[in-house]
């Protein structure tokens, strides 16, 4: 209709200008009666024939050359002329040049127009929105795809401004910045809102467009409706979501790295361990490196492969069994996921077990017993070096056979069922029984049978006591014989203390009488020296008996009440004899005490170190005894003025036989035994007893005994 | 004392033992009077019977049989014997066995004469105070 009409107002104006032309040129040639018709005019309607109707603007010229040439043909005035003709083929010329012209235009325009429907079908047609906006934001082309799914219609929205498409109406701008800046826009995501004001998901891509100067003019836009794929993506990404969540509360590490070794996630345990790198390069951040590390398995993932390996890492100390396997990312791209498994305690019990097996199999092997376990109760599974000495048997021979096979037949009921009654707690645990050697030599071994907890077995630790059992019967034998020989050494002992002291009882007898007996001075003298020699010997036989008896058993104390001055004055006057002969000064410092004691142990202890002092000290020396009260025990000192003992022989001489001085120029009636006797006295009364010396200057003697016996034993 | 003469049975198997003990006994005459000897136990039981002392000295240590049986088979015969047992056996244990078989009073060799007499005043003293009772 359109078309229709713009084609009749053409052809009106033409027309009228046709008659326009007409009229004029008659209204010249007749009623003015020029000489000359004007026709300038002419070119008016030619040129909008032409213009309009292409060739056929010949025939208005050559309408009008006919007209032009009838008028001058009929005016009055005017004459036909050269002229006339020439004007009219010009008219005519010009009009086909003109619609020549116009007509190539029109075929280029034809052209153009059949591309621009043939755009048209295409942008009408496509099932992405095209949208063209002006540089002020104006809608100014809109597609059949752009009214589905925004559900406006073109004629709604061209010429208004596309802000309110937007759910965010900045993003109108940002977009255009965007495409003024790049001169392009592609794959950008945004949201838009329908007519109904529902978000649309659209993926668009734009371009400027710009005017033959290259001024822009506008852009054009392609947006795709990708709500679909953005609820997908939303759901893979809540699932992603979920998957981390489950990630982050594993107890593995997980470790998700690009295909660029860009740390893309790390969970709690591999953050708390290394911590947060997400979104650093993983060999920068872990190993300080500036290129991958070699061991990295990044590539073999990459390629599609799931790899498992073990990874010591020396920052945190701890071994990772690792598992790496590829991971699809929604946009197509694949990262490395890793599964961080610390088996560092595994390892180390791995370790500490392999060690402990390897130590039990040492002890097993190098055991100075035999050991072998016993699978079911029946047969020898394992057996160590010390088994196949005993056994005479190979470990290959010895493996598989049965236990009751290295038993002696008189022992196999008894041993048959042996373990089994082990593991119930019916037998003990060492037995003894009669084992046969691969040569058939009977062996006599005890046996412990242990069941090993948690399997059906036992191990048995045999012990050859065939050896011991003739060593121990030896042993048995030799004790016999010592208390045999202890026994015939304290007869002997008793019998020589008994004849040696037989004949000196006729040497004292004799001598008590004789004093009775009128004697010269002489005589008397000589009688006393065989009286002190006689005491002196007598005094040598009783402690030689004393030690062979604190050396043979115990001695008890036979314990009383003993009255401290009483006794050391009776030890000083049985001494003082020998003291006045030397013209030594016994003084004395007691207190008025008794003490519980063993009273011929006490003498013996006082008179052993008073005649030591006597003995040791030159003539005219002094002796001191004193003894201290100090409450539980009294503290007892014999101090003499004598020859003193050298330093280094004091640790020593409570020793038995210890004599300061054993050459020949020694001081005679000593065996070396006094200090020793007194030593043992004081220990059995719980005491102590020590020295001090000074040589050339004197001795103390010191010795600290309770005054009470814990074990009260009166004495008979 | 008593003015009746002691009489003594010296059982001893040395010979210059019982020479010496006789010797020392004689050096109280008035009080003491050897009546006989012995040289072992079993002697010295059968001359206890027949001689019927008022003491017996008795070693331990002789042949055939000892001191201690001796002191057993006077005393068995005649709970009321007197028995010194001397001896140069230096074990108390001795000492004991031959006080449990019976003998009245002990005695080590060696001895004084002074030892001697004092051992036989305590036995004496002894048995008079029992005879007192």
């Amino acid at each position: 209709m359109i078309k229709i009409e713009r084609l009749n107002y053409r052809f009106l104006i033409l027309l009228s200008t046709v008659l326009g032309c007409a009229i004029l040129a008659f209204f010249v040639g007749f009623v003015r009666k020029e000489t000359i018709v004007y026709t300038h005019f002419f070119y008016i309607p030619i040129l909008l024939a032409g213009v309009w109707y292409r060739k056929k603007a010949v025939y208005v010229a050559l309408f009008l050359s006919l007209l032009y040439i009838l008028i001058t043909l009929f005016s009055p005035q005017a004459t036909l002329s050269r002229y006339v003709f020439e004007r009219s083929a010009i008219f005519v010329a010009v009009a086909y040049v003109i619609g020549l012209v116009s007509e190539e235009r029109a075929k280029g325009e034809e052209k153009l127009k059949e591309t621009k429907e043939y755009l048209d079908n295409i942008i009408t047609s496509s099932a992405d929105a095209i949208v063209v906006v002006d540089m002020e934001g104006i809608v100014r082309s809109w597609n059949k795809a752009a009214e589905d799914y925004m559900g406006y219609t073109a004629e709604e929205v061209i010429g208004t401004s596309n802000k309110k498409f937007f759910a965010e109406p900045e993003e109108a701008e940002r977009i255009m910045e965007i495409v003024q800046r790049d001169g392009k826009l592609k794959n950008y995501r945004t949201t838009v809102l329908n007519k109904d004001k529902k978000p649309v998901h659209i993926s668009m891509s734009a371009a400027l467009l710009k005017d033959r100067n290259g001024i822009p003019i506008g852009t054009v836009r392609v947006s795709r409706d990708i709500t679909k794929e953005v609820e997908l993506e939303e759901k893979i990404k809540e699932e992603r979501d979920n998957l981390n969540l489950i990630l982050e509360s594993m107890d593995d590490g997980v470790y998700i790295v690009s295909k660029d070794y860009k740390v893309e996630f790390m969970n709690k345990v591999l953050i708390d361990a290394f911590g947060d790198h997400v979104g650093d390069i993983c060999y920068k951040a872990f190993h300080n490196r500036d290129d991958p590390c070699p061991m990295c398995k990044n590539p073999e993932v990459m390629k599609g492969k799931t790899v498992r390996w073990e990874w010591h890492s020396r920052r945190t100390n701890r071994t990772y069994d690792l598992f790496e396997t590829p991971l699809k990312n929604i946009d197509g791209t694949i990262s490395k996921l890793t599964i961080f498994r610390d088996i560092s305690d595994r390892k180390r019990m791995e370790d500490e077990l392999r060690d402990a097996k390897e130590r039990y199999r040492v002890i097993f092997e190098h055991a100075l017993t035999a050991l072998c376990v016993i699978e079911h109760g029946k047969f020898v599974s394992l057996a160590n070096k010390e088994f196949e000495i005993l056994s005479g048997y190979s470990r290959e021979e010895i493996k598989g056979k049965k236990w009751i096979d290295f038993t002696a037949d008189e022992d196999r009921d008894r041993v048959q069922n042996y373990c089994e009654k082990r593991r119930k707690g019916e037998a003990p645990a060492c037995s003894e029984f009669k084992f046969v050697s691969r040569n058939g030599n009977i062996k006599h071994v005890n046996a412990w049978i242990e069941p090993i907890p948690g399997a059906d077995g036992c191990i048995a630790s045999l012990l050859d006591m065939t050896e011991l059992k003739k060593k121990e019967e030896e042993l048995r034998e030799t004790c016999k014989r010592l208390a045999e020989l202890d026994k015939m050494k304290s007869d002997f002992l008793n019998v020589a203390y008994h004849e040696l002291r037989s004949p000196l009882a006729p040497i004292v007898g004799y001598a008590s009488m004789l004093e009775r007996c009128e004697l010269s001075d002489k005589g008397k003298r000589y009688l006393y020296n065989i009286e002190q020699s006689a005491r002196q010997l007598e005094k040598l036989i009783n402690r030689m008996l004393e030690l062979a008896r604190i050396d043979g058993k115990k001695i008890e104390l036979s314990l009383g009440w003993v009255h401290l001055p009483e006794l050391v004055s009776e030890v000083v006057k049985s001494l003082e004899p020998e003291a006045k002969e030397k013209r030594q000064k016994i003084s004395m410092s007691i207190p008025d005490i008794e003490i519980q004691a063993d009273k011929q142990k006490l003498i013996a202890i006082f008179s052993n170190l008073v005649s030591n002092a006597i003995k040791y000290t030159p003539e005219g020396g002094k002796i001191n005894i004193n003894v201290g009260d100090r409450g539980e025990d009294i503290r007892a000192c014999v101090a003499d003025t004598g020859i003193g003992i050298p330093e280094e022989h004091l640790p020593k001489i409570f020793e038995r036989f210890y004599m300061v001085d054993t050459s020949l120029t020694r001081k005679s009636g000593s065996l070396g035994l006094g200090l020793s006797i007194v030593k043992e006295y004081v220990k059995l009364h719980g005491g102590i007893v020590w020295a001090r010396s000074e040589v050339g200057k004197g001795s103390e003697f010191f010795f600290i005994i309770p005054k009470r016996q814990k074990t009260i034993k009166e004495g008979a | 004392m008593g003015e009746k003469k002691k009489r003594v049975l010296i059982v001893e198997d040395a010979a210059y033992m019982r020479e010496m003990l006789q010797e020392m006994l004689h050096q109280e005459e008035r009080s003491y009077e050897v009546v006989g000897f012995a040289v072992n136990g079993k002697e010295a039981v059968e001359k206890y019977k027949e001689l019927k002392p008022d003491i017996v000295t008795m070693d331990l240590v002789m042949e055939e049989m000892d001191g201690i049986q001796a002191i057993r088979g006077i005393k068995k015969y005649d709970p009321n014997a007197l028995i010194i047992a001397i001896t140069a056996l230096g074990m108390s244990e001795y000492k004991d066995a031959a006080l449990a078989a019976g003998a009245d009073e002990y005695l080590w060799k060696p001895f004084t004469i002074k030892n001697l007499f004092e051992a036989l005043e305590r036995l004496l003293r002894k048995r008079g105070n029992e005879g007192n009772e």
